[in-house]
């Protein structure tokens, strides 16, 4: 398991009875761009959540760089979907980014001055330094995937998994996020992404995972990315009759 | 001005002032997360807690009815868990269920108690109700001061994780924050400073302390740190002030008048404060007048 990423064997999870991945074997390569795509339900946020070990699966298992243990999540910036946080909470966008530093730190977690600036230049990274100051509250949807994003950078993580982070932001930001990804993977940097944009995958990813509760292609773009699989993903088992 | 320099007055205010500055800083992550209410139940279901240790132990000691206290606040929490995870009743109906369920078994053992002539000295349950800080003795207030140290210690020593729990908490555990560790801490935070202010706040409206001055807070800050020193400070105003009133008026229980203080920070804030109904409509007709 250790050449990749992240690897998964026999991973399966259900919520109540209903399996929602089944027995998934997949290995993301380590410097790779990685998208999983498939229709709705076929578990793609449900992979990455197992992943984060964010839910339990009923078999199978799943490692960071080899290792199955939560420690190794360290070396994962995680970007969560934009409904998952607390958007009255009192903080300015720089307190946002600043969060990311948390892994880092020692006993009491204070960031200290070296971590003050790692969050200004992800911010910048990101084209939001002139909102440093802003309340989140206040952020369009873009601009609160951007400081997701700086908050992942701020991480300085070596393994990216992102859900769905193009959804429902304006086409700037879909081409700073895209243009950030593939400078960072120039630097070494592994990313998973949750896609739904069928049409921009060749061009946004070098590897893809195809999933519909069960593995239905993965591997180089220009290998899998066929016709044939991503309508076997989306139009052959769309109904839950497969279930045996 | 006699009452400001007396030495009675002092010790209470001093209690007083301590516990609405710590109860300030500690109910924030609760207002913040939507969960005032909790509180309110727990605050409650202290009471029978209060009126079962006197039972027990047929004395007036509030380090021994805090122990009731503090039990039946974890027992009322546990109880909300058990009623919203394993049935179909929402938080807030189990909260209404919980609160009343609770304080109504409180004043049934206290009507039995006060009419019984076995127990001696029973008035003094009455203070837990609504609190009466002038009867509070030095000891009281020790024990306030160490509940209050303890939660504040706690609070910053943890102050980074509180942080992105309270905004993110799925982001929280992937960075290795325990959820369930997160809880618990705010629950042992806020059912220690509910037990040491009964005698002072009293059950029914102990709440307020919690979540008033968090609420003035969010409403003049954007910063988290700014939020919690604001609550700090007009937790430890009103006290101060409430305490003032119910000591040199004669037949005003000290909790309502702190209660009221507190109130009349949130109505103002809620008027004047940045994020307050005026200034909002300000900038709404700033806005109007540029288009």
């Amino acid at each position: 398991m250790t050449e990749y990423a992240i690897s998964t064997k026999n991973l399966s999870v259900a919520y109540s009875d209903k399996p929602v991945i089944w027995k998934l074997d997949i290995g993301v390569e380590t410097g790779s761009r990685t998208a999983i795509v498939g229709p709705n339900g076929a578990g793609k946020s449900t992979l990455i959540k197992a992943i984060m070990k964010l839910v339990k699966p009923v078999s199978g298992e799943s490692a960071v760089l080899g290792s199955t243990h939560k420690s190794a999540l360290k070396e994962v910036a995680y970007v969560p979907q934009k409904g998952e946080v607390n958007w009255d909470f009192p903080a300015t966008v720089f307190d946002v980014v600043l969060m990311g530093r948390y892994v880092h730190k020692g006993l009491f977690k204070r960031p200290n001055k070296k971590d003050k600036k790692i969050a200004l230049d992800a911010l910048e990274t990101m084209k939001m330094s002139q909102f440093k100051d802003r309340q989140i509250s206040e952020l369009s949807g873009g601009q609160r995937q951007r400081v997701f994003l700086a908050r992942a950078i701020a991480h300085d993580a070596n393994i990216y998994i992102m859900d769905e982070p193009l959804q429902g932001i304006d086409i700037t930001t879909e081409k700073l996020i895209i243009d950030t990804m593939k400078k960072l993977q120039a630097e070494g940097k592994t990313f998973l992404v949750v896609h739904h944009n069928l049409n921009t995958v060749p061009d946004y990813f070098n590897r893809v995972i195809i999933l519909n509760k069960e593995i239905i292609a993965a591997g180089p773009v220009e290998d899998v990315w066929t016709e044939d699989n991503i309508n076997a993903a989306y139009y052959e088992k769309s109904d839950e009759s497969w279930i045996s | 001005m006699d009452i400001l320099t007396s030495y009675s007055f002092l010790i209470v205010a001093i209690g007083t002032v301590i516990l609405s500055a710590a109860a300030g800083i500690v109910g924030t992550i609760s207002v913040i997360k939507g969960q005032s209410l909790i509180g309110d139940a727990i605050g409650h279901a202290t009471f029978p807690g209060v009126v079962l240790a006197f039972m027990l132990f047929n004395v007036m000691e509030t380090s021994i009815l805090v122990i009731g206290a503090v039990l039946f606040g974890i027992i009322a929490f546990q109880l909300i868990h058990i009623i919203t995870g394993s049935s179909k009743i929402t938080l807030d109906s189990a909260l209404a269920l919980v609160l009343s369920g609770f304080f109504g078994l409180g004043m049934a053992l206290k009507s039995y108690v006060q009419g019984n002539p076995y127990f001696s000295g029973t008035q003094g349950i009455d203070d837990f109700i609504f609190g009466q800080a002038a009867y509070m003795l030095k000891s009281d207030v020790y024990l306030i001061i160490a509940a209050s140290v303890v939660s504040l210690v706690l609070f910053f020593i943890h102050y980074q994780q509180l942080k992105i729990y309270t905004f993110d908490p799925v982001y929280a555990r992937t960075v290795g924050i325990s959820i369930r560790f997160m809880n618990v801490l705010v629950l042992a935070m806020t059912i220690m400073l509910i037990a040491v202010g009964l005698k002072a706040v009293g059950a029914v409206l102990i709440v307020n302390i919690l979540i008033a001055p968090a609420v003035t807070g969010t409403l003049w800050s954007n910063k988290f740190m700014t939020v919690l020193i604001i609550a700090a400070a007009s937790g430890g105003m009103s006290a101060f002030i409430g305490t003032y009133i119910s000591t040199a008026l004669t037949g005003i229980a000290t909790g309502p008048a702190i209660i009221l203080a507190l109130s009349v920070c949130v109505v103002f804030s809620m008027l004047f404060a940045p994020k307050g109904i005026l200034a909002k409509r300000s900038r709404l007709r700033k806005l109007g007048e540029a288009v």
